[in-house]
């Protein structure tokens, strides 16, 4: 996986962008969370996102999903 | 990340940010459209002048036709989870802004560029006094705190005293206030008969005035203290800080240039000004999308040089002094200009003084006068008359023979300030009424 700017991400950071986005697609589509499971998620998708927008891979908006 | 780096990835984020605005926010649109600019035609830095300039004035009058925050937001107030306002040092009515749950992280984020960057670890102990209202002042830097791992100290509605209590009995590492407030809490603990000097604290970071650049102002603070101390500056209009000190101490602030554009123009022509002369910063933001924020004119005056004149490394740019105080600060006294931040560099010379304030008035009804009203401390009021001597020749040198009163007041009557002080009293009336006040310089 490479960024924006062609560098090639470590298994790590990888890893850690992988988590983001399957947090937004969770937070996106699923209708079954329970409060306290969809809070902490918009938590850590809120805190991935630093991560993914540090690496520079554009990770976009995510106010649609509350965060 | 060299510098070709960081300005493509700023294209890059420039252009992002100029989709998203178009999309989101009418308002900005239209003011796009107007200028002929969108995403797709903005493909270097040199198209950011063709970006609308957008000043204080605008936002303000856009809030008051819609109250409360205006036609700004890119997304629902229900996506918020923070509210805050400007402090009002210019203008006539606060700003009011909102974030999210991730520009909240951002705004922690950026703090933690300027605490790492001033060598802040996970084993320091952070106090912050500050009074944790709705001004942001320090809410991003004691989230940044938590965010690196220190144990925090929040040390709102305390008095001076019980402050100093707590940073000595918890043995704080870093203090964070204003430059006026560290100085402050400095004479506290000497009328307390406390040896600061050789406390815990190894840190101070300064915020909240242009004084954490003023070097008087500094080396006073360091030595009162026995710690370094760096400066750092943020606007709420962006939330958080966009430049910061770091461990090598350059004599300037560092600008956050993967998550800001900083562009520095005459404040009257708005055109760009070269690497080491004075101009007006303006800030394009990436971070917070609630309110996005394009060439936003600060009315900050600085002075951008290269990165390479600091040691530590980094490819960020640097304004040299910090932020030299503001295009309407500049006082016209009898055809010259006084500037508080160069006054305040002067008196900071003497460690005997305590506060001081800038008193602008007209005499006779029909001229204008300046005096600087200065609190000796006691300990050192027998050396008064040659500290208020020694102050008048060095005041009037700095500004070109322009006679400047000196005068004594009573210790521990001048205004303290915890947040931003405000030590210029502009007195003055319009020359021939008898009382109407002037307005402007």
């Amino acid at each position: 996986m490479k960024n924006t700017t062609g560098v090639e991400l470590t298994e790590s950071e990888q890893a850690l962008v992988e988590c983001y986005r399957t947090l937004v697609r969770i937070l996106k589509k699923s209708n079954d969370l329970a409060p306290f499971e969809r809070r902490n998620a918009l938590k850590a998708v809120a805190a991935l996102w630093q991560i993914a927008n540090g690496l520079d891979m554009d990770p976009g908006q995510i106010y649609d999903i509350g965060a | 990340m060299p510098r070709e780096q960081i300005e493509a990835l700023q294209v890059r984020k420039l252009k992002n940010l100029l989709a998203w605005t178009q999309e989101s926010v009418p308002w900005h649109a239209k003011r796009l459209k107007a200028a002929g600019v969108s995403a797709d035609n903005v493909n270097s830095l040199s198209d950011l002048g063709r970006i609308p300039m957008l000043t204080r004035d605008e936002w303000m009058e856009a809030q008051l036709e819609q109250p409360p925050y205006g036609p700004l937001l890119a997304a629902p107030q229900e996506a918020a989870i923070r509210y805050h306002l400007t402090s009002g040092t210019t203008g006539r009515i606060p700003l009011q802004v909102l974030d999210s749950m991730k520009d909240w992280e951002w705004i922690a984020e950026m703090w933690c560029y300027g605490f790492w960057g001033f060598g802040v670890r996970p084993s320091d102990i952070v106090f912050f006094a500050f009074s944790y209202g709705t001004f942001v002042g320090f809410w991003g830097a004691h989230y940044a705190s938590e965010k690196i791992g220190c144990l925090v100290l929040p040390g709102g509605n305390m008095t001076t005293e019980a402050r100093v209590k707590q940073i000595l009995g918890m043995k704080a590492t870093v203090v964070c206030s204003t430059p006026t407030y560290a100085l402050r809490m400095a004479q506290e603990a000497r009328s307390m008969g406390v040896d600061l000097e050789n406390s815990s604290v190894k840190r101070l970071i300064l915020s909240g005035e242009p004084a954490g650049s003023i070097p008087a102002t500094k080396r006073l603070i360091e030595s009162e203290w026995g710690a370094r101390a760096a400066d750092t500056a943020g606007m709420t209009e962006v939330g958080t800080i966009m430049i910061f000190e770091c461990e090598k101490q350059p004599g300037g602030t560092h600008i956050i240039e993967d998550h800001f554009i900083e562009e520095v123009v005459n404040p009257e022509s708005g055109e760009p000004v070269p690497y080491g002369e004075q101009g007006e910063r303006l800030i394009t933001s990436f971070g917070r999308g609630f309110i996005p924020v394009l060439r936003y004119r600060t009315r900050d005056l600085v002075v951008r040089v290269p990165a390479g004149t600091c040691s530590c490394g980094r490819t960020f740019d640097i304004y040299e002094g910090g932020i030299r105080g503001r295009v309407d600060d500049m006082k016209l006294v009898r055809g010259t200009n006084v500037y508080p931040r160069a006054v305040e560099a002067i008196v900071r010379e003497y460690k005997e003084i305590d506060e001081f304030r800038i008193h602008l008035y007209t005499a006779d009804g029909r001229q204008d006068e300046i005096e600087v009203l200065v609190e000796i401390a006691p300990a050192h009021d027998s050396q008064a008359e040659r500290i208020l001597h020694e102050l008048r020749k060095a005041l009037s040198q700095a500004h070109e023979g322009l006679r400047i009163g000196v005068k004594q007041v009573d210790a521990g009557s001048l205004p303290r300030f915890e947040l931003k002080a405000k030590r210029l009293q502009d007195d003055r009336i319009v020359i021939g009424t008898t009382g109407e006040r002037r307005t402007t310089a």
